[in-house]
């Protein structure tokens, strides 16, 4: 365990040294990012320019789930952005060789090997959202809703991770799977609404087959209203457990099922 | 040190019609094929030495060094190192043994060299004593000085190979794979990378396993070639047996005084031989007679030619080991 943090700790110092060297690469990448966050929230406040309420939920409500959603990804997207290489070239040009020769769980070399510092946008416009919101939209922090946010947190994000891992581990088959991600990731914009708005077919969707619900909504609506721990908040910890333990088996079964490629 | 026994793989292919008509079609109704990119090959290699690896392209040789790294594993048959399976027992086997591939670098592209080095000593644990002799000693073999606190991806092909190979010997490995460590690279380097390998298989007794097309990597480096073609092993022995056993070419170069009066046709109609036994090619004025030393003794192809042409320069050459290969791959003889 000690040489893994080691090992860790070690990859993250140089990514962060390579930042220097790519510097406008990381620029652009804040720049765009705050740009795509600003049109989102001002999309929010020019719904409720016209509007009071939105499904029983008012502007700062909207504004909390919006937030919140935004850590979970936030920290998915900072640790473990290298699974979409998996997809997209890592095992197609099998590059994925050189994972399998060193005495490491091949995991956690790919997933240690990229600390996404762009992903602090996220996090930090989260918290930001989260903390000016919360007041006004009635969510009251005692010990315990302190300890279940946390935990709804990181289940959440774990949610994100194994949807990219899973679908990532497809490409031991079929070699290229960034598409595939990509479609399962991009339903997470639903997540960033309470699912009350949208119709049954999707609610079930994202509450059930790609559970991004349990990444916003759902542990929001505990916090609001402290109602149904059990589902709000219990679902997070199953349905993100249950998904990791899928996207694991798959993982592993690609695995033996890599064929490399070239010479 | 290294049993492999009856080593197999194969791969299901998508067989495709072609044109875009046939591709859309096997993307509905894909037609699988089971093709055998390696059948059967076994050998043993025994501690310190250093097996050429050889056959022409798609023979199956990466797909063999793949399986004795563990990176692939094997449809049937068995490969075992230093009494571990790397398939079932990767992790504990890659800590005993380096790899290198020529074709792709296993470096990290934005770090310099040496920090690259820093992360594969947490890797395989390399203590920190042990890890200071080591670079000391790498540098010396394989003159990593010059760029080491340079980013990997500014390197030149040289420069990385060498970067590679260190990389690959740093936590002393007990067996060592090198596929085409000298792949386009120029002679200074390939010299360079020789010796090294030469200086560790001497000094440690680490086992090497390499795969080249460059015949004089096998002529200084390996006292023993397998080779591999169309999935199968054609070759197992010492070079100097394969010599012996094939190296009955030998070519004839002399310059002729007075010959425009005998042909090259005259030359082979009056030996009656032909096709691969005898064949004359001419270069800057001289002439380049490659013959079957069974088939006519050098002393009578000697006599014969100055017989018939007055000549100066005559050297004999026997085959080169280039020439012997040519023949297996051209004829695939058996074992």
């Amino acid at each position: 365990m000690k040489r893994i943090l080691k090992i860790y700790f070690r990859l993250l110092s140089q990514n962060i040294k390579m930042l220097m060297e790519y510097r406008i690469d990381f620029l652009t990448g804040a720049f765009s990012f705050i740009i795509d966050q600003v049109v989102g929230i001002g999309f929010i406040f020019i719904i409720f320019s016209q509007i009071p309420e939105l499904a029983g939920y008012t502007l700062d409500q909207i504004v909390f789930i919006y937030g919140f959603s935004l850590i979970p990804k936030g920290l998915d997207h900072m640790f473990t952005d290298n699974l979409w290489s998996v997809g997209y070239f890592i095992v197609q040009k099998g590059d994925f060789d050189k994972y399998l020769t060193r005495p490491i769980n091949p995991l956690f070399h790919i997933i240690a090997e990229k600390f996404q510092i762009d992903a602090a946008g996220e996090l930090i416009m989260g918290i930001i959202l989260v903390c000016i919101s919360a007041g006004s939209a009635g969510v009251v922090f005692t010990p315990l809703s302190v300890v279940l946010l946390i935990v709804a947190i990181i289940f959440a994000s774990l949610i994100y991770t194994s949807i990219k891992l899973g679908t990532a581990a497809l490409a031991f088959w079929i070699k290229v799977s960034g598409q595939v991600t990509q479609v399962f990731y991009m339903t997470n914009e639903f997540a960033k609404y309470p699912t009350t708005i949208y119709s049954d077919f999707i609610r079930t969707v994202i509450t059930y087959i790609v559970p991004f619900a349990f990444t916003g909504y759902y542990p929001c609506v505990y916090l609001f209203t402290g109602e149904n721990p059990l589902f709000n908040i219990g679902g997070v910890v199953i349905v993100s457990s249950v998904l990791m333990m899928i996207a694991l088996t798959i993982w592993n079964r690609g695995l033996k099922a890599y064929e490399s490629a070239g010479s | 040190m290294i049993e492999v026994e009856h080593l197999k793989k194969e791969f299901r292919k998508v067989v495709k019609e072609p044109g875009l008509k046939g591709s859309v079609k096997s993307l509905f109704k894909p037609k699988y094929e089971t093709v055998a990119a390696v059948d059967d090959i076994s050998f043993h290699v025994p501690k310190g030495e250093i097996l050429g690896f050889i056959g022409p392209n798609g023979a199956g040789k990466s797909t063999v060094i793949k399986m004795l790294t563990g990176i692939l594993t094997p449809t049937s048959g068995s490969c075992t190192i230093n009494g571990k399976d790397p398939a079932a027992d990767r992790k504990r086997y890659v800590k005993e043994i380096g790899v290198v591939f020529g074709q792709r670098t296993q470096l990290w592209w934005d770090l310099p060299l040496r920090e690259t080095y820093g992360v594969l000593k947490e890797v395989y644990s390399v203590p920190d004593e042990k890890y200071q002799k080591r670079m000391e000693l790498l540098n010396e073999v394989l003159e990593l000085d010059d760029f080491i606190g340079s980013p990997v991806r500014t390197l030149s092909l040289g420069q990385r190979m060498r970067a590679d190979i260190a990389a690959s010997l740093l936590h002393s490995p007990k067996v060592l794979f090198l596929d085409e460590p000298t792949i386009g690279l120029d002679v200074v380097v390939k010299n360079n990378i020789r010796n090294a390998i030469m200086e560790i298989n001497r000094t440690e007794k680490t086992t090497v396993i390499l795969t080249t097309h460059d015949i004089s990597d096998i002529e200084l480096l390996c006292s023993r070639i397998v080779m591999v073609d169309k999935g199968h092993k054609v070759y197992d022995g010492s070079l100097d047996a394969l010599k012996s056993k094939y190296g009955i070419m030998r070519e004839l170069v002399f310059q002729p005084e007075i010959a425009e009066n005998f042909s090259e046709k005259d030359f082979i109609g009056g030996l009656k031989l032909g096709g691969e036994d005898l064949t004359v090619g001419h270069e800057n004025g001289k002439w380049r007679v490659r013959f079957n030393s069974e088939k006519i003794p050098v002393k009578d192809m000697l006599s014969y030619t100055l017989s018939h042409i007055e000549a100066k320069d005559i050297s004999m050459r026997e085959a080169d080991v280039e020439e012997i290969i040519r023949r297996l791959y051209k004829e695939g003889v058996g074992v």
